[in-house]
């Protein structure tokens, strides 16, 4: 849970903050960009010294963006899409890396070694046979093509083994011992000491999934089933690109993830000390 | 911890639910029959969409037996919802397109809406595909697996490739079987898309390059607004005229290029040179790049020596990037589509005045032997639907093709109009007077003679050709190489792309 | 928990070399264990089969192949594209440039992280609201974040050249000059990646034992002092997975090329994984791309044993 604060001089105190606050400025400057784009006229868009404050509000370009792409069907798309391949990704990578962490198997590095493989290999290289895999099961326009394809991840398995990793070992040994399965051990002991690493693969998978472009484009033409960032993509007219109504259309699937970010953010974070192994 | 999780999940869960239910879902609206789709799987969005409202608003109020002769009235309201189609038996086909903004939320719909209402056989339901080459790669996996449209929208340099892959069923033979009538067609536009003397494609949507310039920065440096720069010469003297220094920093630059290959190849056909061999491709296929004879190589000193001379800006290969600087008024004179051209007169409004002019060419002799080449899309069949889908494709492409629906098509996206009596419509009219500056792309279209040059090159590995000739650019302006050996090596480059290509193909 | 033993590697497997005799009972319980791992491992497994590892033998195999523009093989090559490769200097700066990449942004990212998710941690009031702004660009995607960038980084009127005008320096040609356009690449991606390798250090920050500084305090140590030999080294697992994935991450980087300098100029930004994606998407030149993705694949997965190998051993699992 949250530490007490520490008492500092104030001279300190204010200078901590102080960093605290150019820090988040910088951070935050891009997406301040976004906001302050999205609010800016046609002609204000391009001019010297640039526009830094949208005092005119131009709110016409969220009408504008929402007009030329059907935004909110698609976001409710996308995030459909993006909790199914998160569920999916947090029990496969649960199981996969309780494996790596606390049974001793042979090949277990190589195997785990194959796991890290599937990080490295760039997309070029299996969308293609994907796609016409995805065809052939009759999955175009479905969410089972836009998730099952996803549901397995290096990254998470590799995020999840580290911190199942810091569990000791002797707590493994002792509860198998006392004739506890593996999947009561990992059920009433693993998964509420990882929550925290859980929490950064849900919100981590979440978000890859939100922000797909390519294989949703290629499996899907139902407008139905279209997901978000092909709707970007539908405001970004190449000979007439206006900044404004692209920029209008990020903040309209920007706040969500925000929201869902700063919500999810706190559980995320929080007690790793509390939640960390007392025993 | 895990408990609030699942509340905010169970809380994205509803509200997507309701977002689904609230979003325009036209083509499961319980009235439409259209409902025998591939069902999805998951059971939230079909749940969620009954509740939606039939998307009826959506269909024209023109009466139903509308011919192509009763001009689209611009909606009111205009939505990006497609109507659903009438009645089951309808040949419903799929239109692939890549128009994005207002091209694609808005004016495409509406010209489906209205050929769906203006009759009882087929339906056309339009589908983004993303970018050209998005869109492009979809039909390339989509034919190993029967996924394709019947009227299928592509970039100019896509030709050869389409013709040679044998996938498309010629609009020619369409045109012949019904004799329907091409003489009000632009000659320019057809040249563009006829291949071995036949017509493959459709021409849809259609562009060339202008000039740009600010005429209030041509008065305020003596220079006539009224009077454009024509030859080369002339565009360089204005470019140091129009460049404007405070102290050894530029404000102004007289002149800027993006690094964009489609300009060089204008500047190549207006000087009258051939990007490939067996006439820019025309006479058979190509098999070597011609582009680094000495017109090419002119040009490229002609950019360099402006370049060096610190009176032509690089704001890079992005175009926006250049419209933004000539926007923001830090160049004078610029070059780009006449797609933008709106873009540009609605941006720069309370700002300055925008002048247009033609590309500006090496002397005054080539404005009477060439000009420049056609740029954009068009629309292809697909030769691998089903006969009925291939004869709706063509009732479709006749039916944007109409006087009235290219008047509306030219007017909503500042494409040409492919068709000569679409400026007689009234809607062109007043869109023409109340943008004077796309007169000149008209009489620029015009005045073009029909040669090889300005019909353009053929070649199947156009994109690579491209980004070829950018590199080049940029080795040419970074002082790596000389225009000379730039293009000597981008030239050997593109050869070898051009002869795998035809090996592959199994042209050779 | 106990801090006085740190284990340098939980593998209790044997070292090579010094094989135990094996009696059949053992190989039995082996078969078992085995067995019980595999039921944990196998839905990824399945899924990673289907999905990845089929299509990539399919992709070696084109890769031996000249294909015609949709991606058929067309003729037999053997190995002519990958001889190709290393015959052509557009390869060999392409991987010079993906190393290049890798070095500018695994360290800047890791260093700053570590900044940031030190800072997060202070203990001060309203400290969790500067938690989420230094864990924000998770929700970023990169495109969006391309797109912000490419307003930010116009030579003439974007903000950031604004700013430094205003201090009265020279301004950056950020992605106009072959010098600059690939740190100008390389900060959009940090910038992108900042927020997930915060938010990963900070949570394992909050997982020290605080009786660990309490000793150090009682010591006198000063807060210098404490994070470099507290918080350092009880973050080195953490660390440790942050450079791997960073650097398979970088090694990948395509979008804000793809939107900020397609590669250019003068190549200097034509990453090996944009090079595939060109040759593939646009020049329809699969076989080759084929060839540069296994090249791609090849080199990651030599890195990634390395840092297995080498760097995992000075690792805390504790």
């Amino acid at each position: 849970m949250n530490q007490p604060v520490i008492r500092r001089p104030l001279w300190l105190s204010v200078l901590l903050y102080a960093i605290l606050i150019i820090a988040s400025i910088i951070v935050l400057f891009p997406i301040y960009t976004a906001f302050n784009i999205s609010l800016l006229s046609d002609s204000e868009l391009a001019s010297y010294p640039p526009k830094l404050f949208p005092f005119g509000f131009h709110f016409e370009n969220f009408a504008r963006a929402l007009e030329q792409a059907p935004l909110a069907r698609y976001l409710a798309n996308s995030v459909i899409q993006s909790l199914l391949v998160m569920f999916g990704q947090l029990i496969t990578a649960t199981l996969a890396a309780y494996a790596f962490a606390f049974i001793n198997f042979k090949w277990k590095n190589v195997l785990f070694l194959v796991f890290l493989a599937t990080m490295m290999i760039p997309w070029e290289a299996t969308i293609i046979p994907n796609y016409l895999l995805v065809r052939k099961l009759g999955w175009t326009d479905t969410f089972q093509g836009l998730a099952v394809p996803f549901m397995a991840t290096g990254f998470g398995t590799f995020l999840l083994r580290q911190f199942f990793l810091k569990i000791p070992k002797e707590l493994h040994d002792a509860a198998i011992i006392d004739g506890a399965s593996d999947l009561r051990f990992l059920t009433t002991v693993v998964l509420p000491l990882g929550r925290p690493a859980l929490g950064t693969l849900a919100v981590y998978s979440f978000l890859q999934t939100y922000n797909q472009y390519l294989w949703p484009l290629l499996i899907t033409n139902q407008p139905t089933m279209r997901t978000v960032q092909i709707g970007i993509a539908l405001l970004q007219d190449e000979e007439r690109f206006m900044f404004n109504t692209v920029m209008a259309g990020v903040v309209i699937i920007l706040i969500p993830t925000i929201i869902l970010f700063i919500f999810s953010n706190r559980q995320l974070i929080r007690g790793l000390t509390a939640g960390a192994v007392k025993g | 911890m895990r408990k609030s999780l699942f509340s905010i999940m169970a809380l994205l869960v509803v509200a997507s639910m309701l977002l689904a239910a609230c979003a325009p879902a036209a083509t499961e609206a319980p009235a439409a029959p259209a409902a025998t789709e591939a069902a999805p799987a998951a059971p939230a969005a079909t749940e969620a969409a009954p509740a939606a409202p039939a998307a009826t608003e959506a269909a024209p109020a023109a009466p139903a037996a509308a011919t192509n002769t009763v001009p689209p009235a611009p909606p009111a309201n205009p939505t990006a919802t497609i109507a659903p189609p009438k009645s089951e038996s309808v040949t419903k086909i799929a239109f692939w397109h890549s128009m994005a903004g207002d091209i694609g939320g808005k004016a495409i719909p509406q010209m489906a809406n209205d050929f769906n209402a203006s009759q009882d056989t087929c339906y056309v339901e339009p589908i983004y595909q993303g970018s050209y080459d998005d869109s492009l790669n979809k039909l390339k996996a989509g034919l190993q697996s029967n996924d394709t449209p019947a009227v299928m929208q592509l970039f100019d340099i896509a030709t050869r490739l389409m013709v040679d892959l044998d996938v498309v069923t010629p609009v020619q033979n369409y045109i012949d079987a019904e004799s329907y009538d091409v003489s009000d067609l632009e000659p320019n536009v057809l040249a563009y898309y006829t291949v071995d003397g036949k017509q493959y494609s459709m021409p849809f949507n259609t562009s060339t390059p202008l000039l740009y310039y600010n005429k209030d920065m041509f008065e305020a440096a003596g220079l006539d607004p009224e009077n454009p720069p024509r030859t080369f010469a002339e565009f360089e003297e204005a470019a140091a005229a129009l460049t404007q220094k405070d102290g050894d920093k530029t404000t102004v630059y007289g002149a800027a290029f993006a690094i964009y290959g489609w300009f060089f190849e204008q500047f190549l056909a207006v000087s009258g040179g051939q990007y490939v061999d067996n006439s820019n491709g025309r006479e058979g296929h190509a098999t070597k790049a011609t582009f680094n004879d000495a017109k090419g190589v002119a040009i490229l000193e002609w950019w360099k020596r402006m370049y060096d001379a610190g009176i032509m800006a690089n704001y890079g290969r992005t175009t926006v990037d250049t419209r933004n600087a000539f926007l923001a008024g830090q160049t004078a004179m610029f070059i780009d589509s006449t797609a933008v051209l709106r873009g540009m007169i609605e941006g720069s409004a309370g700002k300055f005045e925008v002048g247009t002019a033609f590309l500006p060419r090496p002397d005054e002799a080539a404005y009477e032997n060439y000009g420049t080449i056609i740029g954009g899309g068009s629309l292809w069949m697909i030769s691998n639907r089903p006969q009925e889908e291939q004869d709706c494709a063509w009732e479709f492409i006749k039916f944007q093709a109409a006087p009235a629906n290219q008047a509306y098509w030219h007017t909503m996206s500042g494409y040409f109009p492919i068709r000569k009596a679409a400026y007689d419509e009234q809607l062109d009219k007043d869109w023409v007077a109340k943008y004077p500056q796309f007169a000149t792309a008209v009489d620029q279209l015009h005045g073009t003679k029909i040669n090889p040059e300005t019909r353009g090159a053929l070649i199947g590995v156009f994109p690579t050709a491209r980004q070829t000739i950018e590199t080049a650019i940029e080795e040419v302006l970074a002082g790596v190489s000389t225009p000379q050996e730039a293009l000597d090596k981008a030239a050997e480059a593109v050869t070898l792309a051009i002869e795998e290509y035809n090996i592959t193909m199994g042209l050779q | 928990m106990s801090t006085s033993k740190i284990e340098t590697n939980r593998d209790t497997s044997p070292p090579v070399g010094e094989r135990p005799r094996v009696t059949s009972g053992m190989r039995k319980r082996a078969a078992l264990t085995f067995g019980r791992a595999m039921l944990f491992l196998a839905p990824s497994l399945i899924l990673f089969i289907t999905f990845v590892f089929v299509p990539l033998v399919r992709t070696i195999s084109l890769s031996t192949y000249l294909t015609d523009p949709i991606g058929r093989p067309a003729k037999f090559v053997a190995f002519l594209q990958y001889e190709r490769l290393f015959s052509t200097p557009a390869f060999v700066n392409s991987m010079t440039r993906s190393i290049q990449f890798v070095l500018y942004t695994v360290p800047t990212l890791i260093i700053l992280a570590l900044a940031l998710a030190a800072l997060g941690n202070l203990r001060m009031r309203g400290i969790s609201i500067f938690r989420i702004i230094f864990s924000i660009t998770i929700a970023v995607s990169g495109a969006t974040a391309s797109l912000m960038f490419l307003y930010l980084y116009h030579p003439s009127i974007g903000a950031i050249n604004y700013f430094i005008s205003l201090l009265g320096f020279p301004t950056v040609p950020w992605l106009i000059s072959d010098k600059t356009a690939l740190i100008a690449v390389a900060i959009t991606s940090v910038w992108l990646q900042l927020g997930l390798n915060t938010v990963i250090l900070i949570a394992a920050m909050q997982g020290i034992p605080e009786e660990l500084y309490e000793s150090a305090m009682i010591d006198g140590a000063g807060s210098w002092h404490r994070f470099r030999h507290i918080t350092l080294p009880m973050l080195s697992s953490t660390i440790f997975f942050l450079v791997v994935v960073d650097m398979l991450a970088s090694f990948q980087t395509f979008t804000p090329i793809d939107i900020l300098t397609n590669g250019g100029p003068l190549d200097s930004t034509n990453l090996l994984v944009f090079s595939i994606y060109r040759e593939f998407y646009f020049n329809g030149k699969y076989g080759l791309a084929a060839a540069q993705s296994v090249m791609l694949f090849l080199i990651m997965l030599v890195l990634t044993i390395f840092q297995f190998t080498v760097v995992e051993r000075r690792v805390f699992y504790e």
